[in-house]
């Protein structure tokens, strides 16, 4: 649909500002109820398969499928060594991207840190605004939550327990596997609930080696639990199954759509419900108020490319901006009758901000695949994903919470051990020789919800349009660099006694930021004064007003959040949608 | 040149200096790369086809292109199993990195990368790096190879970033994807196959 053919003046159902996981879930069930939907996204529809072209060889891409050279991406040492905005320093790229967007598939993708500068604390802070936002790059790890997480409270003391109980949400977990599909295999855990799978991708023979050798410390590897269908799904016609043909990697982008994403996974179905109304390059800058009632009345937006400036009005507000963005809306939608910010009479708009810390890990070699004949290793969506084990039965005594890790192993396109000393013949052989016996892991852990980890208005920078910058007042605590340091021990602990040849044990803690897992900024709760929302992610303050994206975590437990925002999201807007027909909202 | 005691950089490089400085400066001075970036802010020459306005100043000279194969074959040779980085064509792709670059200091680097390189192999060769015989052009990266800490000497700097782009170079090229690592994937497959002969990785 052309832009200018979307009708602005008409009151819709339910306007819902955000196009990625959540705001994508959010379309799908209200347009499922017979809702009519208005969605925003400010970024543009990419053509999407053309971006990310999955099966390009390096030698057929210009740069090798590196960024082209008037572009550039922030390493670790620059977030390390620069504030943001990132202004100095890069005046020769024109384009200047997040650590992520190092790759030419990608940077269409993310967004040029210039045009949308925020302040602060350092935060390796990815953002894509396009039609299916994230989604269309996440890491597919798709994780549940347990009662391990919800009432973690109960367990440590630490931080408040969620409104919900597990068994409030698995139902909704079972919706998300259905409709989506994911791949996994069951291991009945009670802090890491099985999903219904689809056919599993396998395990390599160092992975074998690996599961084997933790299951005599009580510890668990299971194949990667990947939001992809391996066996396909009747009911969208916009996803095949998943082929097996690599190259995700290449820090995901799924161009068969295999992987989930928003737009085929949920917008376009929901297009074809006749329900729908999309509007890209929608830059939200307000949700409006009723200056009589106080309720939410619709949305002020900028056009992305135009820089005309529209307000929009529906019965119904869904904020699903991501957790950041999210935050900064309501802190932006300052009025008389709520002069905080909106929903944010409790003050929490913005706290309570948690993550992931990733970095320590472990890299190793499998002897016995050492100047082994190459073998295909990265035909699946993931390797295995090792699961939490600190914390669960006892008590560990220099941190709470978890923390699982990501890793794989074997031949890569790009192989690893590059960084090998030396050059020449012996470089080059050592390089092939060991290429298959490769193994990895990476550490996922949970940041603690703090209030004093916050984001705020900047007071004087604002971005391309005009709007006002989001201020970090974030960093890791205590916690979790003692985490962090137990993480790089088990590794090594770990490598050795499945009798791995290590290369290499890192302790460096990556940037805040950089697992791209933010969440917490408007919390739910049942006591109005410590949280923003209530257990169906309604506003306490304002009842036709939701925030169904992750800065409705409690906490940020250890598990990869995406799946536990749709599976809340749907949730709630089962209840929204029936909250509205009843005429409560 | 065969060394048995290990070389101090430091001191061998204010000797190697002396001597580019006195003997050889003129004939080492980097004068057709800064003519190449003259041309490149001159206004546009009427026979530039519009299709590729980039590629009209090339970075290396054709003495310089050749000192970059050999360079990045030292460091990727062609071996009994594939061909090296000349015969996938590395220094072609690092011609165009350093043209397109908007990077000055990268390109302030190798242009002083490659004239130090060919001043370390005339001190320890007695002749210049291309003149240089296999061995003896080794000897030359193995002192850089086994000095990677000393980053405030622009010709280790110059190696790190050699090594760096001939190894991206190498092993997304067609010879080094499918001839030295034979990747089987990036295919469709019907199943992945997993592991069926799960024998200890510590045997």
């Amino acid at each position: 649909m052309v832009e200018s053919e979307v009708n602005l003046t008409k009151t819709y159902d339910a306007i819902v500002i955000g196009s990625g996981a959540a705001g994508g879930m959010a379309a799908h069930v209200l347009t499922s109820h017979g809702l009519q939907v208005l969605l925003l996204e400010a970024g543009k529809k990419l053509p999407i398969e053309k971006e990310l072209r999955s099966m390009e060889w390096p030698y057929d891409n210009p740069y090798r499928g590196q960024l082209p050279p008037d572009s550039h991406s922030l390493s670790f040492n620059e977030y390390t060594i620069r504030n943001p905005p990132y202004g100095p320093g890069f005046e020769k790229a024109k384009h200047l991207k997040s650590y992520i967007g190092s790759s030419d598939y990608l940077k269409n993708i993310v967004v040029n840190e210039r045009e949308n500068p925020f302040t602060g604390t350092n935060y390796a802070w990815v953002r894509a605004r396009c039609l299916g936002g994230k989604t269309n790059i996440w890491g597919r790890l798709a994780l549940r939550l347990s009662d391990y997480d919800f009432k973690a409270k109960d367990r440590d003391g630490f931080g408040e327990n969620w409104p919900i109980s597990y068994s409030d949400i698995a139902p909704y977990y079972d919706k998300v596997d259905l409709y989506l599909g994911i791949t996994g295999v069951k291991e009945n855990l009670p802090y890491l609930p099985d999903s219904i799978f689809q056919r599993p991708t396998k395990l390599n023979c160092a992975e074998v080696t690996l599961k084997d050798s933790l299951a005599k410390m009580g510890r668990v590897l299971t194949q990667y639990r990947a939001g992809v269908t391996t066996d396909g799904l009747k009911h969208n016609k916009y996803r095949s199954r998943c082929y097996g043909r690599g190259a995700c990697e290449r820090k995901g982008g799924c161009d068969i759509h295999a992987a989930f994403d928003s737009p085929t996974g949920l917008i376009y179905p929901a297009m074809d419900t006749g329900n729908l109304t999309l509007r890209t390059n929608a830059v939200v800058r307000e949700v409006t108020v009723d200056p009589q009632t106080g309720k939410a009345s619709g949305v002020r937006f900028i056009d992305n490319q135009t820089m005309k400036d529209y307000v929009v009005h529906a019965k119904v507000v869904i904020v699903a901006a991501s957790t950041l963005e999210s935050a900064r809306l309501l802190l932006l939608s300052k009025s008389r009758q709520h002069p905080n910010g909106l929903a944010n009479s409790s003050g929490h708009v913005g706290h309570n901000f948690c993550e992931h810390i990733m970095g320590p890990g472990v890299a190793g070699r499998a002897k016995n695949l050492v100047g082994k004949p190459s073998t295909l290793d990265d035909g699946r969506p993931g390797g295995f994903y090792l699961t939490r084990f600190r914390n669960l039965a006892e008590k560990h005594p220099k941190f709470i919470r978890g923390y699982g890790f990501e890793g794989g192993s074997g031949s890569t396109m790009f192989p690893r051990g590059t960084d090998a000393h030396g050059f020449g013949a012996a470089f080059k052989e050592e390089v092939r020789k060991n290429q298959g016996a490769f193994v990895g892991m990476g550490a996922f852990g949970e940041v603690l919800a703090r209030y004093e980890n916050y984001v705020d208005l900047d007071p004087f920078v604002k971005d391309k349009w005009g709007i006002p910058a989001l201020r970090f007042h974030y960093k890791f605590g205590d916690n979790e660099h003692r985490m962090a340091e137990d993480m790089k021990e088990t590794a090594q602990e770990m490598f050795e006694a499945a009798g791995f040849e290590i290369v290499n044990v890192s302790g460096r803690v990556l940037t805040e930021g950089w697992s791209i897992h933010e969440m917490g900024t408007a919390r739910m709760g049942s006591d109005p004064k410590t949280s923003v929302l209530n257990q169906f992610q309604q506003s306490h303050d304002v009842k036709n007003l939701f925030v169904v994206d992750g800065s409705a975590f409690v906490n940020a437990s250890c598990q990869n959040p995406t799946w536990t925002i749709m599976s809340l999201c749907w949730r709630s807007c089962d209840y929204l949608a029936d909250e509205l027909k009843k005429g409560n909202l | 040149m065969a060394k048995d005691h290990p070389i101090d950089l430091r001191q061998d490089r204010r000797q190697w200096l002396k001597t580019s400085a006195t003997v050889l400066g003129a004939s080492l001075l980097p004068l057709p790369a800064v003519a190449a970036e003259t041309s490149q802010t001159a206004p546009a020459a009427p026979e530039t086809k519009p299709a590729e306005p980039k590629s009209a100043a090339r970075f290396l000279t054709p003495a310089q292109h050749a000192l970059v194969d050999e360079l990045t074959e030292t460091i990727i040779p062609a071996d009994a199993h594939s061909g090296g980085a000349k015969a996938a064509k590395v220094a072609d792709y690092i011609e165009q990195f350093l043209r397109e670059s908007f990077d000055d200091a990268e390109k302030a680097l190798w242009r002083e990368g490659l004239r130090l390189v060919d001043v370390m192999s005339r001190h320890y060769n007695g002749k210049s790096f291309v003149e240089a015989s296999p061995e003896d052009r080794i000897a030359v990266l193995t002192v850089l190879s086994e000095h990677t800490q000393m980053t405030d000497l622009p010709e280790v700097r110059f190696f790190i970033e050699l090594k760096r782009l001939t190894i991206r170079a190498y092993y997304t090229s067609k010879i080094g994807i499918h001839n030295e690592l034979e990747y089987k994937g990036n295919r469709i497959l019907q199943e992945f196959v997993g592991c069926d002969d799960p024998t200890p990785a510590s045997s």
